[in-house]
């Protein structure tokens, strides 16, 4: 070849390159996909939980786009975000905090050609869905962990606010201690919120003060519980994320996570197809939601007493089939019945064992 | 009544009402000068995001709870510059510089969400039998250990020095400051660098030594709180010891009778604290005479 050919061969695929470079930028996202989340992913908790979901189905599309907001509070300004992220091109935004609710359906009447999935609610639309993990059943496992664990034979339990679905995971957290526990009981302290670390700190203390050595707790980010435990050399068990337990390297004994990765991905695939269906989804353990690894001191034998309780419940056992009792005595669900998942929100009693009061 | 419920809430309320008591004593100060400063949730989280943010930086919790205390008195400053030195009205100035604080500490605290520290160690109190359950029970950090040693420092400074004898002519009459030969802008800068620090590090004590943990807006209207303690402690820091205890208390009180099983919603008692305030101020208030500093709240624009 000629020097003078050769250079014309470099000239053109060096074109060639940089005709073909921006044809691949030139790639369309499949989808984007917006999330917003009442609170700092960094939580060790909710928030935590909901973005490993979103990265999950990142990974499982590739190319997808995800657009996220940390810290939306759950108020009209949330709606100014999420219009934001329409305007950005998302076809798909998941409002992952209960409190978002309203403003997302406001944010999808607006805007019939974009899907909205919210966490947690009952809304729904053509472009708008509803769901959440079905938490009350697989905190059966976690009550057989603590009820093993303990030595006091008093457990702790902090609740944000005592809603029904949360009164409803108290209630089978004790059931489950219960079972492989007689003299197992649970003290729940009420902090009033779903996020008050200081409050959280004293409702820990408290509850350690009071005898419990197995805290557990139902609020936000599990982090500030789980630190106050592990200082004060007491167990723990964790939810929302299961990432908490690098909390708590020496006391963690076990906990529940959610697993949003599959759900979001599924949703996300729908979009993309144009199959999307609105649904109201509960998950419970298996598909949304999953037994946290084991801490150090959790011994074989009720590691296996753990796991196979989780797999009663995959299977479809219910731990509100009745008769059951509440802690002040009276028959709420009755021999022969069944309470399913259409009424975990209505607990608005404690079942025996538990000492606290429920309104 | 078991004894670890009376251990455990009196352990409770001195914790929850460390912070309290030091924004109560910053805000005593600033409040004698004159200047009512209802910015003081804004300084708290200054305070809590920079004490923090220093503690993950370097390690060293100490060093956080010197970076509060000096991030406090610098947000303070401006205060000060723009109410004291610019005459702007003092209770919109406050309450902007609330939001600033919010949006600022937000903003410091943002890379460190989720950070782990070690906190302030916590010491026994002295002279307890190791192991025990007082020991176990009643081991504060060195924050607490001062705050009645500082609240004394306070009283001192206030009512036994020269610098205090001013500090209150100012306060009830700027004119008259002036035309004794004081400086009353001066004054008012130290007053508010000092309760700006002591703001700093209330919010510090609460993210460095109780929680380890720092989150948006986490000091939950403790400014607020002690704003209305000054009110109780009738301006005084010795009354301002008893208010923050009782603040605390009143917390520590209900999440501790939770624990410990009471027949009470827990909505009601989530309530008390706030309803001990709210009974507090009335009944303080039926005495006819006031305790405030008579120029309290007004801008000293007179004489240049």
């Amino acid at each position: 070849m000629t020097r003078s050919r050769m250079i014309a061969a470099v000239c053109l695929l060096l074109l060639g390159l940089v005709a073909a470079g921006p044809a691949a930028a030139q790639d369309k996202p499949p989808l984007i996909v917006g999330a917003i989340y009442v609170g700092s992913v960094n939580d060790y908790g909710y928030n935590r939980s909901m973005k490993d979901g979103l990265e999950a189905m990142k990974r499982a599309i590739p190319g997808l786009k995800l657009i996220e907001a940390e810290n939306v509070p759950e108020t009209a300004e949330s709606e100014r975000v999420m219009e934001g992220m329409v305007q950005q091109g998302a076809k798909l935004i998941f409002a992952t905090s209960f409190g978002h609710q309203q403003f997302a359906f406001n944010v999808a009447k607006n805007h019939p050609d974009v899907v909205f999935e919210h966490a947690g609610g009952w809304m729904q639309a053509a472009n708008f869905g509803n769901f959440f993990g079905a938490t009350q059943a697989a905190w059966y496992p976690m009550g057989v962990a603590a009820g093993k664990m303990t030595r006091s034979n008093t457990l702790g339990f902090v609740v944000g606010v005592p809603i029904g679905y949360a009164i409803g995971n108290v209630n089978a957290f004790e059931m489950g201690a219960r079972s492989v526990n007689p003299k197992a009981e649970t003290r729940v302290v009420v902090t009033g919120g779903w996020s008050d670390k200081a409050k959280e700190a004293s409702a820990a203390n408290a509850l350690i003060d009071q005898g419990a050595d197995v805290v557990t707790m139902h609020v936000d980010s599990p982090a500030t519980i789980i630190q106050v435990a592990e200082g004060r050399s007491m167990s723990s068990i964790g939810f929302q994320s299961v990432e908490a337990r690098e909390l708590a390297p020496k006391h963690w004994i076990t906990g529940l996570g959610f697993t949003w990765g599959p759900f979001m991905t599924e949703t996300a695939k729908s979009v993309i197809a144009g199959t999307f269906k609105p649904a109201m989804v509960r998950e419970g353990l298996g598909q949304m939601m999953t037994i946290a690894p084991f801490g150090p001191e959790v011994s074989t034998e009720v590691r296996q007493l753990v796991i196979a309780s989780g797999d009663r419940v995959e299977k479809g056992f219910n731990p509100f089939t009745g008769p059951v009792t509440d802690n002040t005595g009276a028959v709420k669900i009755a021999a022969g019945e069944s309470w399913g998942g259409d009424k975990m929100g209505n607990f608005d009693w404690y079942v025996e064992g538990v000492i606290g009061k429920a309104k | 009544m078991n004894s670890a419920l009376i251990v455990g809430v009196i352990a409770g309320s001195i914790m929850s009402g460390t912070s309290l008591l030091y924004a109560t004593l910053g805000e005593v100060v600033g409040e004698r000068a004159g200047i009512v400063n209802l910015g003081l949730e804004g300084i708290m989280l200054i305070g809590a995001a920079s004490g923090f943010a220093a503690a993950a930086l370097t390690g060293s919790p100490y060093l956080g709870i010197v970076a509060a205390a000096l991030a406090g008195a610098a947000a303070n400053t401006i205060f000060a510059y723009l109410v004291v030195g610019r005459h702007a009205n003092q209770l919109a100035t406050g309450l902007s510089l609330m939001f600033f604080g919010i949006g600022m500490s937000a903003l410091i605290g943002r890379p460190f969400v989720g950070a782990l520290i070690s906190g302030l160690p916590r010491l026994p109190v002295p002279g307890l039998v190791p192991g025990g359950i007082g020991a176990r029970l009643l081991s504060y950090d060195i924050l607490v250990y001062l705050a009645v040693p500082f609240s004394l420092f306070t009283w001192w400074l206030i009512f036994r020095t020269r610098w205090g004898l001013g500090l209150r002519t100012v306060g009830e009459s700027p004119a008259a400051a002036y035309a004794a030969g004081l400086n009353p802008q001066k004054l008012q800068y130290q007053a508010l660098t000092y309760a700006g620090a002591l703001g700093g590090i209330a919010g510090a004590h609460i993210s460095v030594a109780l929680t380890l943990t720092w989150a948006e807006g986490m000091t939950a209207g403790r400014g607020f709180i002690a704003i209305a303690l000054v009110i109780f402690a009738k301006w005084n820091p010795l009354w301002a010891i008893a208010g923050a205890l009782l603040f605390g208390g009143a917390e520590g009180l209900q999440l501790q009778l939770q624990a410990a099983g009471a027949d009470v919603s827990p909505f009601v008692m989530n309530m008390t604290p706030y309803l001990l305030t709210l009974l507090v101020l009335i009944v303080w208030g039926w005495s006819r005479q006031s305790a405030a500093p008579a120029a309290l709240g007004r801008n000293f624009v007179g004489v240049e």
